[in-house]
């Protein structure tokens, strides 16, 4: 579970997160969804140490990630991927993922190297790398250069390499973008088979077909606030989120002024319709 | 080394790519490392003094272009002050093993002495200096690597200054006396042989893997979960050591330790060593050694214009290779993917 406690972020005079509060809830994909600016990456950047927070505390599972240093994040048991593809692209592809399950420890690295320890250990992570990436389909490009392949599969070793460490968070930024059709049906197949009773999947995306269909739960941000939350149904059920979230003129100043006439916060529970928090 | 068959074009190595993955096959690469030892021994018996020596140095800065290998082609951070630790090494068998305090250790002890406090060295240059990146840690080092000697030139109660420190002990290694070039060429073979497989171990294994993944994205590692800080002051403290071990050998071979011997050019010749043999690779070392080592004794004839053809043959090789002659990076697995057309 990724709980966000009352996060702010504030770069220089701009509120980029402001008071951001919910929880991802393992065992089911949550979609992060809103205009461009809307803090949706800056909150994925927060959870996994690329930026601190202002204000507030994020938790895996009860830890407080910024009180870790950031390589311990990933062993908190938080995987991501990037907006912009991140592999190491001189490496191969099975290498690239024995990257996410080098022992923690140093000491143990340095041991591990002169033979001290068994080799069974190794043997045991590749093997774990190579079943990973047969999952994913990936198992004919295994020793290939990473860089080397074509974009809508480096997406998928991205991928890859954010499970095969087994995290019980996973942030997916943007996995769609730059895909076609077809490579984003795939994508889609694969990550609701990723989909797991210990795994809490947030899912940053501007496809929202994609969102719509595999997603749980959608919380929507606007402006570094969340505006809404929701089972997709709901959402997909409010034409002026979804109008805001297309950026048409005005409607995300509608939404705003029709929450600020409401004044009162109304909660209301999952599947019952909308949860709209004071802006 | 030389049996590469022809490089297996796309279609053949997408076959490939589709086999099963096969365990690492280590006789092609085994017997390809075996054969330049072979050679130095046989080279040993034959070969007068003078040719011997530079033989001693071609090794000496192939086994010190290994050691650099680990920080700057693996970790991908460049070092330009890495005579230091070959002069601290030097230095700990000029006046441990010598009458300036009339220590006298014996040399298997200093090599581990002078091996050690480099990666100590290494490790305390490390703390600070890792923070930076790039262009601005290559200068912190090179300021180092000039702090060193400029000490080594200042302290001269210890280190008897600008003078240096003569009559240093002849060196023995259990029972066996180490004087002509020849002794050296067979201890720097074992060395070059222990140094090789030292480097190989790092490459193919975790932490080769963490040092790479630094090298690629310092960001993505540490978000893989690599204590990248850590990772890079081991790499640091290893390549000191062996920077050191080189220096201790350097000095009894030598039998005289002065500041000049620890320039910067020196640290740049290392660079060079690695740059134009390919970096990252082991047998790249071995190669860019015997290059920068020969040439300029091939152009003695040539007293004038020695420096100038020297400089030009670099430039010509850095245009024609512009990655290093052994360019496609990471040395050994590829040499037995070429040699055994096995995978590892």
């Amino acid at each position: 579970m990724l709980t966000f406690e009352h996060v702010t972020k504030q770069f220089g005079a701009l509120k980029a997160i402001d008071d951001v509060s919910f929880e991802v809830r393992p065992g089911i994909i949550t979609a992060v969804i809103g205009p461009n600016g809307a803090g949706k990456s800056t909150l994925v950047n927060m959870a996994a140490g690329s930026y601190g927070v202002s204000s507030g505390r994020i938790l895996v599972d009860g830890v407080e990630l910024q009180r870790l240093p950031k390589h311990r994040i990933a062993h908190a048991g938080l995987a991501r991927t990037y907006q912009n593809i991140r592999l190491f692209d001189g490496m191969s592809v099975v290498k690239n993922l024995e990257v996410a399950l080098v022992p923690p420890r140093v000491g143990r690295l340095v041991a591990d190297t002169f033979g001290l320890t068994p080799r069974a250990a190794a043997e045991e992570r590749r093997a774990r790398c190579h079943d990973v990436l047969a999952r994913l389909g990936l198992a004919p490009y295994a020793e290939r250069q990473a860089g080397s392949l074509a974009y809508g599969q480096q997406k998928l070793v991205e991928l890859a390499r954010a499970i095969v460490g087994g995290p019980r968070v996973l942030l997916l930024d943007e996995p769609a973008a730059g895909l076609n059709h077809g490579e984003t049906e795939l994508l889609k197949q694969h990550i609701l088979a990723l989909r797991a009773p210990d795994l809490a999947m947030v899912l940053i995306e501007h496809d929202m077909k994609l969102i719509m269909s595999i997603s749980d739960t959608i919380v929507v941000m606007n402006r570094g606030q969340v505006l809404a939350q929701g089972t997709a149904a709901d959402i997909r059920a409010n034409i002026e989120v979804q109008e805001a979230y297309l950026g048409q003129p005005g409607a995300i100043k509608d939404i705003e002024a029709a929450a600020r006439g409401r004044r009162n916060r109304v909660r209301i529970r999952e599947g019952e319709g909308l949860t709209w928090h004071q802006p | 080394m030389t049996s590469d068959p022809p490089q297996t074009g796309g279609a053949a190595a997408g076959a490939q790519a589709l086999a099963p993955p096969r365990t690492t096959r280590v006789w092609p690469g085994a017997l390809a490392m075996a054969l330049v030892p072979v050679l130095a021994l046989v080279a040993g018996q034959f070969l007068p003094a003078y040719p011997l020596r530079i033989l001693d140095m071609i090794l000496l800065y192939a086994i010190l272009g290994l050691g650099l290998n680990i920080i700057v082609g693996y970790a991908g951070l460049l070092d330009l002050g890495y005579v230091a630790f070959y002069a601290i090494g030097a230095y700990s068998w000029a006046l441990l093993a010598s009458g300036q305090f009339d220590i006298h250790l014996p040399f298997a002890l200093v090599l581990l002495i002078g091996a050690s406090l480099a990666g100590v060295a290494g490790i305390l240059l490390g703390i600070p200096v890792l923070r930076l990146r790039g262009d601005y840690l290559a200068i912190v080092t090179l300021g180092f690597g000039e702090i060193i000697r400029v000490l080594m030139n200042n302290l001269d109660g210890v280190t008897n200054g600008p003078q240096g420190i003569a009559r240093i002990d002849e060196a023995h290694l259990f029972g066996w006396t180490l004087s002509t070039p020849q002794d050296f060429l067979y201890l720097l073979v074992a060395m070059l042989v222990v140094v090789f497989l030292f480097v190989w171990r790092i490459q193919e294994s975790a932490l080769g893997t963490a040092l790479s993944a630094v090298r690629e994205d310092q960001d993505a590692a540490r978000g893989c979960g690599i204590d990248t800080t850590r990772v890079k002051l081991v790499a640091f403290a290893l390549s000191a050591f062996v920077g050191g071990g080189c220096g201790v050998v350097f000095a009894a071979m030598q039998r005289f330790v002065s500041p000049e011997s620890f320039t910067f050019w020196e640290s740049l010749i290392i660079v060079l060593v690695i740059v134009i043999g390919g970096l990252g690779n082991p047998f790249g070392a071995l190669l860019g050694a015997t290059l920068l080592i020969l040439i300029p004794e091939l152009l003695r004839a040539y007293a004038d214009y020695r420096l100038l053809l020297y400089g030009m043959a670099l430039v010509i090789i850095i245009l024609a290779r512009p990655r290093g002659i052994i360019s496609r990076p990471f040395g050994p697995s590829w040499l037995m993917r070429r040699l055994g057309g096995g995978k590892c």
